[in-house]
């Protein structure tokens, strides 16, 4: 169900949802869910089924539940449009889990900081922690490894008899690693590793370390 | 005026052409001015248009005896074309007639091309004739006050019904002729069909199934004999043919040696990227051609292709290398030779290629064909049997496309809204929704009012209103933009527009090629070397490449064709001759190949079904030969890996193509136990084939499709286009929630009906299975690959099963880096 590992002496769980427990701060690290990305579709006339909104709420809640942190931090991209009635849905899971929100804001975060700050979830364009950088947009800055979203890392996976398959990950390189997105209406991008990078795909239940080989 | 005066009108403007009314002309004429709907079945170029033209006017001149001095204004006629292209040229026939009778009668096009300005012109005042297309139809259905525009009109004519029918956008012409009935009730109905093996049922989904329409109908065939003559390009060592090689260039001394004896000749490859890469070869091999010899495909610019169809009617082209993009259209006199490179799948399309040549009265049509590699010279000795006993092929149409409906239906409700009552009764009128029933008409309601089965708490959703007299109505005017922007959609490959830097529109190519490609990279498109500059929107923009920078072909993924059911069945009885004395040219050509075939394995007889297995450093190779063609062996393949992975964990890659498909596996497969298990049985298809999970794949990309037409995804906003790569994606999360959530929904379920039924083609599969079972299985295990396997196996387009889980394939597979 999980997976950990170890980044400058920080101990990390790899949470099969998308999400990740930073274990010295007692921290859950989530990226993208881009929630109101559904009823933004309904709005716009195009009839996706209105419960597939609930689900982002229910794995929200599981994750927490398992980790039990003593705060929640978003990489960003947490709505995926203007305010719509997710949004009521967000405040009433915010009231419900009762705890310290810091919401780092990406490039879909467009909704009135006054609305988040009414909630009471601190808000910013990156975090600096214990030689952490939190951001949304992957970059690798000196004397810092980063955490980020944004990109919805997924790698392809080859083997004998012309076998492939696709599945998102976690993207660490030396200097950062990127989350993969933790919405359950969301797509993703194919990355290509490097000799030095590390993947841990998800399959279903499961984070999983990939074999990375050369070519 | 009565008949005979009418006709001699009719023919004394003939005569004034030189020309002499051919007896389907004149039949058609009577039967239209008897007030009578019908179907014309006539090839491309015979003359068709005259045989529709000249009665709708004939019909106005009935009308208005004073027709020369006194113009009677409104739209009188319709002709729906479905490519817009050719709408200029049926124009300018129609002008003829409506000129030089005196009548004053005024023709006008209504395509994606006419400006804004020619529209709101033709709002105010119709022309008399009109030329569109199926799509500007629908727009015109989604304006105010549409029913006021067509009350007057008393003719449509449905050019080149064969290529509509079997789409959607048939679909979409039966729905709108359905509206047109009421609305204008005097109007007759006629579609124009090549040959096809279903002209009954076409004239039936043409007029609506038992409808009143049909009954006063006539169906009129043009009989025009014309003799065809299919040649084989045979070079004269038989060695030097590969195995695979699909292209055929080997042969392009040959090819030339057609050009040169012959006025014009047409060279047909099946994609866009052999006919690039063909261009380019007999220029580089043969420079003198320059200047004489061009390119026609879809994927070139508007202008250019009809600089290059001009040119051909002005004979100032030796050659054009084209693809299907001139199966359609009017007459190339000129033309005198084609040149079919690579098996043409079907006889209806070798038929129509063929046609396009020897014009003149009295010429034969030649068409030679260019086997790409070796097997594929089988289909010549077909295809030369199938011309000489006029097999042709059915083209099957859409049923109860959900899609098509719930677009119909907002665009009545964009237009002037719509009372269900009245609508669902035209609507069931039509062949494509006979059997629609009051559940799924207040299903498609329910989706376009609220936008699910159920109202739901929070809920935004917003379409269509349903007014307090029962009126469903579109009021917001952006819903209404999007939805008219949407009916436009071409519904295919995700394609971007090519552009150079300093300005000028080249053509499109699809987004997957593109993405492959890195600034800097120089490709080969519409015959020039282009270097990429960078991709800015939908837009690739290019630079003039050096010529001599090195360069990739520029393909496309669109228009792999499958064997008809008829061409796979005249292809297996060539394939048995190979074992008898009575052998054609190209079998006798084979000759080689047989023997080396038999070396390793056989060639099969009507009684055999031939297995052949054999390892590489690639796995374990196992290959099937049921001689079926591309979509069933597609399917075929799914069933029988899913079946072999019920007997233990395994995971399979897929290969197909017309002859053949391959499962190939990391383990080595058990084929004794498949034998003993029979496998091959056609009990419980339809179960097995829904769980072999690439069924669910192929209806997870039919889905796209009716995402698109069913307005779940959008395609774009005025001057914001979405990319089509975030269209794809959202598409597959759309299937992927309604089928954890709503797997009742029909057009979820009608993904999986379209695989079934015009994808996998489980009515062909059922019939293949049941010959499989009476025949004997040869089981070979082989050293190394056969020639029949060998185009099979270097197939790289491939689908995957797997029964093991997740974790233990992944064991065994890395990501791989570059270096």
């Amino acid at each position: 169900m999980t997976l950990e590992i170890t980044i400058n002496h920080n101990h990390f769980i790899l949470h099969y949802s998308g999400a990740m427990y930073w274990a010295e701060q007692s921290m859950l690290l989530i990226s993208d869910v881009h929630l109101g990305k559904v009823s933004h579709f309904r709005k716009h006339g195009a009839a996706i089924p209105d419960i597939a909104k609930y689900k982002n709420f229910r794995k929200l809640d599981e994750v927490v539940e398992y980790f039990n942190p003593e705060k929640i931090c978003f990489l960003g991209d947490l709505f995926h449009s203007s305010l719509n009635t997710e949004w009521e849905l967000f405040e009433e899971w915010v009231h419900r889990i009762q705890k310290p929100i810091v919401l780092v804001a990406g490039n879909h975060d467009i909704i009135p900081v006054k609305k988040f700050e009414a909630l009471r979830i601190n808000i910013c364009s990156e975090w600096v922690l214990n030689g952490f950088l939190l951001v949304h947009h992957p970059e690798e800055r000196e004397g810092f490894f980063t955490m980020s979203g944004h990109i919805h890392p997924a790698v392809q996976l080859q083997g004998m008899g012309r076998q492939r398959m696709k599945l998102p990950c976690f993207f660490r390189s030396e200097k950062q690693m990127i989350l993969p997105a933790f919405g359950a209406f969301t797509g993703t991008y194919i990355m290509q590793p490097g000799e030095n990078d590390k993947i841990y795909g998800i399959i279903k239940n499961e984070v999983i370390k990939i074999n990375v080989e050369k070519l | 005026m009565n008949r005979k005066e009418l006709f001699d009108i009719a023919n004394t403007w003939f005569e004034g052409q030189g020309w002499q009314p051919f007896p389907f002309q004149t039949q058609t004429w009577t039967a239209f001015l008897q007030g009578k709907n019908g179907l014309l079945n006539a090839p491309t170029g015979s003359g068709k248009t005259y045989a529709l033209w000249i009665p709708v006017v004939l019909d106005y001149i009935k009308k208005n005896p004073d027709y020369k001095t006194k113009h009677k204004p409104g739209l009188k006629a319709i002709w729906i074309t479905p490519l817009r292209a050719l709408s200029v040229e049926i124009k300018q026939a129609a002008e003829r007639v409506a000129n030089e009778l005196d009548t004053q009668l005024t023709v006008g096009i209504r395509t994606g091309d006419t400006t804004t300005a020619e529209r709101s012109r033709q709002k105010k005042k119709m022309p008399d004739l009109l030329v569109t297309t199926p799509e500007s139809m629908q727009l015109m259905l989604a304006s105010k006050d549409y029913p006021k525009i067509f009350k007057s009109c008393t003719a449509i004519i449905i050019d080149e019904w064969h290529e509509l029918l079997g789409t959607k956008r048939g679909v979409q012409t039966e729905l709108a002729l359905s509206r047109l009935k009421t609305v204008a009730p005097k109007m007759r109905i006629w579609g124009v069909s090549a040959t096809i093996g279903n002209l009954q049922q076409a004239m039936e989904v043409l007029l609506g199934a038992e409808s009143e329409a049909l009954q006063n109908s006539v169906m009129i065939k043009a009989h025009l004999n014309k003799k065809i003559n299919v040649l084989s390009v045979l070079p004269e060592k038989m060695d030097a043919y590969p195995w695979r090689g699909h292209m055929g260039l080997h042969l392009v001394d040959e090819v030339a040696e057609i050009i040169k004896k012959s006025k014009t000749t047409l060279i047909f490859t099946n994609v866009r990227s052999a006919c690039e890469i063909w261009y380019q070869a007999l220029l580089e091999k043969y420079p003198e051609f320059a200047g004489e010899m061009a390119m026609h495909h879809g994927s070139i610019n508007r202008e250019t292709r009809q600089w290059v169809e001009q040119a051909i009617r002005d004979e100032q082209l030796k050659a054009v290398v084209c693809t299907s993009s001139l199966d359609l259209g009017v007459d190339f006199a000129p033309v005198e030779t084609v040149v079919q490179i690579g098996g043409p799948k079907g006889v209806a399309r070798f038929l129509q290629r063929a046609g396009r040549s020897g014009h003149r009265p009295g010429q034969e049509s030649n068409i030679y064909f260019l086997a790409t590699h070796a097997i594929e010279l089988v289909e010549a000795s077909a295809l030369r049997r199938a011309v000489a006993e006029t097999v042709v092929e059915d083209r099957i149409p859409y049923l109860n496309s959900w899609d098509v409906l719930v677009q119909y239906l907002v665009t009545l409700a964009v237009s002037d809204g719509f009372y269900p009552d009245e609508i669902f009764k035209e609507v069931k009128s039509t062949f494509c929704y006979q059997a629609i029933t009051e559940e799924d008409w207040q299903f498609c309601l329910n989706f376009i009012t609220k936008g699910s089965q159920s109202l739901q708490a929070y809920d935004e959703y917003k379409k269509v209103e349903i007014e307090d007299d029962g009126k469903f109505k579109v009021n917001s005017r952006s819903i209404a933009l999007r939805h008219r922007m949407q009916i436009g959609t071409i519904v295919g490959d995700a394609v971007m527009k090519v552009k150079y830097f300093s300005g000028g529109y080249i053509g499109t190519i699809e987004e997957w090629f593109i993405s492959k490609l890195n600034p800097g990279d120089v490709f080969i498109f519409a015959g020039r070397k282009l270097e990429l500059y960078r991709v800015k929107n939908m837009e690739v923009l290019v630079k003039r490449a050096d010529p001599k920078a090195k360069a990739t072909h520029a393909s496309w993924m669109g228009g792999r064709l499958t064997l008809s059911a008829q061409m796979s069945e005249l292809l297996r009885e060539e394939m048995y001759a190979a074992n008898t004395d009575d052998m054609s040219n190209e079998l006798k050509a084979l000759y080689p190949v047989f023997e080396r075939q038999r070396k390793e394995s056989i060639v099969p007889d009507e009684d055999e079904f031939l297995i052949e297995t054999f390892k590489t450093r690639e796995g374990y190779h196992a290959i099937f030969y049921p001689f079926e063609g591309r979509y069933v062996h597609e399917a075929l393949a799914s069933l029988l890996a899913f079946r072999i992975s019920l007997l233990s964990p395994i995971t399979f890659s897929l290969a197909y193509n017309d002859y053949g498909f391959e499962l190939l596996s990391d383990k080595e497969i058990d084929m004794q136990q498949v034998l003993d298990n029979n496998l091959f049985t056609p009990e419980h298809l339809h179960s097995d084939l829904q769980r072999s999970l690439n069924a669910t794949e192929m209806a997870r990309r039919k889905f796209r499709d009716i995402a698109v037409i069913a307005g779940l995804v959008f395609t774009g906003y005025p001057g914001k286009v979405v990319k089509t790569k975030h269209l794809q994606s959202s598409s597959q999360l759309i299937f992927e929630v309604f089928r954890d959530y709503e797997p009742d929904n029909l057009l979820f379920q009608q993904a999986y009906r379209e695989t079934f039924e015009h994808q996998l083609e489980e009515g062909r599969l059922l019939l293949a299975l049941e010959r499989i079972e009476h025949q004997q299985i040869v089981w070979k295990q082989c050293e190394k690959p056969t020639p029949f396997s060998f185009p099979i196996i270097t197939d790289r387009l491939r689908e995957r099963l797997s029964s093991e889980t997740l974790a233990e394939r992944i064991k065994r597979m890395t990501a791989n880096y570059m270096k």
